[in-house]
């Protein structure tokens, strides 16, 4: 006979020791850092989310999607580096990366390309090959996208200009007749009065701001947008003067033809269109060619970005202002207002349980808003063009909605009809 | 003896018996509603109606207030039943977790909830009454809804152990235990639920309740007294 005792309820013991021969995982280590990733959402068919299965799908049981509602994680194979903004156009995106040499570009339809072939749509993130100097050293800094051009600025060596130059906005003389379809023309700009820091493109024109606080414009101008005292097209870059001579502008921001721009001591200035009220509480006229100060008595402002139709401004206290046309994040009455009216702090987060939310940053698209937390979360609001609000609903939304990323939310892109975001991961 | 016996009460004590009369209302049977559910292993305030009061109880139900946990958790192992008493899943290591990360999975957590407080209240999200309720932040569900989490914030971190402070609505206490476990998978570890306790059901705090040693008539009575003022204010705000 075996010695064997029969099994029966395993003691306190028993247990103990069993649970202490169980073998310890370690999913993360103490210097495990977090990652980033990039998130996309809206309208698929453009190509603009980076995601060619949405449009052509690569296996069999997938079905060509026609918009992405909530936020998809778009898998590159080069690290998006850490500093790296994505600037949105109107049909495109276009995102800055590691490698200095090549700019990561995902393009989407009408942005005429600088590719050897020249493709009419681009599904996924492909290099652009930039003529530079010194690749090895000079680093891309910042992307932005207008209607049908776009502006890469480098640390070393000026900006480049692609694109639709039929106004100028690419800093070069209009050619007539020229063809952009095909072009892979990469033009280069080095003369301002110091470095430049900051590119902005409106919707056909282009606005360079430098580190001694200038701000320089060319392009389009039948609205005022080149804001230099004119409404002709301007084909080279040309200093602003106006309320802002003197004055050093420390952000500048345009989405279509309305531009604001911030000072150190935290006045905004404002010139370009007003159809929509954007400047009536200074002028009754629809066009502003000269910068002009908006003397709003709100606070100390921070950033001020542009949308098509509404602006919207951040103060250094974490308050969120509004004004112009649309949408505007008050509730469905408020549909325009002249003179910036408060989005209360309750609607992102702020409560007696955390009475230290701020909002950090605030974006703007064609008709949409986006902020963002000092915590990391985004809130979205304005019209769901094609679900580009990311809320997984198609309705629009009339005050600050959260979108839920899994992670925290860096910084956001807005363009026509989709969004992309920078996300670093929680742990 | 016998003889000279007075009116009313007779008492005649003998060796083996002792028969006494009484007078007053007898408690043959007590109606006693219990409030919100409380399960075995959690503790804390539990809400009880007696008699009359049971109809108070179907009105503080459909106040849908909030009811505030403090639970306590600990690092390094899952069990099956996310609780410590369990049957042991899997042990991880913990320590790499900040309060910094804890933090951020707990504000997110929030996020999340908030957005669910919102689309479960059933109101219409594109008129001006929705956009006022919010900024007042009095949106709430009316109705039935998936445990929803109001507030949550960390009390102490002090690893392998931690305690949060939860305010929720329609939850059970294996749910909360569920959350410190999915707690533990976000930061790449494992948690287990040592500790569910409630210090707030609605209007009662841990102040108003009454202790194993005071369950006794007079302070039964005392407790029903001091608390009718606060529950009828309540009821009057809420359901008008």
């Amino acid at each position: 006979r075996g010695l064997a005792k029969p099994a029966g309820p395993r003691s306190v013991r028993q247990l103990r020791e069993a649970e202490e021969a169980t073998p310890v995982f370690q999913y993360a280590g103490k210097a495990a850092k977090r990652k980033d990733r990039v998130f996309v959402w809206g309208f698929c068919y453009s190509g603009a989310l980076g995601v060619p299965s949405f449009v052509k799908p690569d296996v069999g049981w997938k079905k060509p999607r026609r918009i992405q509602p909530t936020p998809y994680r778009l898998e590159t194979e080069e690290k998006v580096g850490p500093g790296a903004a994505a600037v949105l156009s109107r049909q495109g995106t276009v995102s800055t990366g590691d490698p200095p040499l090549s700019v990561p570009v995902n393009l989407g339809r009408f942005l005429l390309s600088a590719l050897k072939d020249g493709y009419e749509y681009v599904l996924e993130p492909s290099p652009i090959p930039l003529p530079l100097e010194k690749p090895q050293q000079t680093r891309v800094l910042q992307v932005s996208c207008g209607r049908a051009h776009s502006l890469i600025l480098t640390d070393s060596e000026g900006v480049f200009t692609m694109g639709n130059n039929s106004y100028g906005q690419c800093g070069r003389k209009v050619v007539e007749d020229e063809t952009y379809s095909e072009s892979h023309l990469i033009h280069q700009l080095k003369e301002f009065d110091s470095r430049v820091v900051q590119v902005v493109c409106g919707q056909d024109h282009s606005l360079f701001r430098t580190k001694k606080g200038t701000v320089y414009a060319c392009g389009w101008g039948a609205d005022g947008q080149t804001g230099l005292g004119h409404y002709n097209i301007t084909s080279v870059p040309t200093k602003l003067r106006g309320d802002i001579a003197g004055v050093n502008i420390i952000q500048v921001s345009s989405y279509g033809d309305c531009c604001l721009a911030v000072s150190d001591e935290g006045d905004v200035f404002g010139w370009g269109n007003s159809e929509y009220l954007q400047f009536a509480s200074v002028t009754e006229t629809t066009q502003v060619n000269v910068p002009r100060h908006l003397p709003f008595k709100i606070g100390k402002i921070k950033e001020a970005a542009c949308g098509g139709t509404g602006n919207i401004v951040l103060t250094e206290e974490g308050n969120v202002f509004v004004w112009g046309y649309g949408i505007l994040g008050k509730g469905p009455n408020l549909t325009e207002t002249a003179v910036p009216e408060m989005i209360p702090p309750s609607l992102f987060g702020w409560s007696d349980f955390n009475p230290d939310i701020r909002v950090a940053h605030v974006r703007c698209g064609l008709s949409q808003f986006a902020a963002l937390t000092n915590r990391g979360e985004l809130f979205v609001w304005g019209k769901n063009l094609r679900g580009c609000l990311g809320t997984g609903r198609m309705e629009d939304q009339y005050f600050p909605w959260r979108v839920t990323v899994p992670g925290e939310v860096v910084d956001v892109a807005c363009g026509v009809d989709h969004m992309v975001s920078m996300v670093k991961s929680f742990t | 003896p016998r003889g000279g016996g007075a009116q009313g009460r007779h008492c005649r004590p003998t060796p083996t018996l002792v028969s006494v009369t009484v007078r007053g209302p007898r408690f043959r049977r007590l109606k006693i509603g219990a409030g919100h559910r409380l399960d075995v292993k959690a503790s804390g305030v539990f809400v009880l109606g007696i008699g009359h009061g049971n109809k108070l109880l179907t009105d503080l139900y459909n106040c849908h207030l909030t009811k505030v946990y403090t639970v306590g958790g600990l690092f390094g192992k899952a069990t099956d039943d996310f609780s410590d008493t369990g049957k042991l899943v899997e042990k991880t290591t913990f320590d790499h977790i900040t309060r910094e990360k804890l933090e951020r999975i707990l504000a997110v957590i929030q996020g999340t909830n908030h957005k669910a407080l919102l689309m479960h209240s059933n109101i219409d999200m594109k008129t001006q009454e929705a956009y006022e309720l919010a900024v007042k932040g009095l949106i709430r569900p009316m109705g039935k809804s998936p445990p929803i989490i109001t507030a949550i914030r960390c009390l102490q971190l002090a690893l392998p152990e931690f305690q949060l402070e939860i305010h929720c609505l329609h939850e059970t206490q294996q749910y909360l235990r569920k959350i410190v476990h999915e707690i533990g998978l976000e930061l790449k570890s494992s948690a287990v639920c040592t500790q569910v306790r409630r210090i707030r059901d609605g209007v009662f705090t841990v102040d108003d309740a009454l202790l194993r040693t005071q369950w006794n008539l007079q302070s039964i009575q005392n407790a029903i007294w001091d608390c009718q003022l606060k529950v009828k204010r309540e009821l009057e705000k809420t359901l008008g």
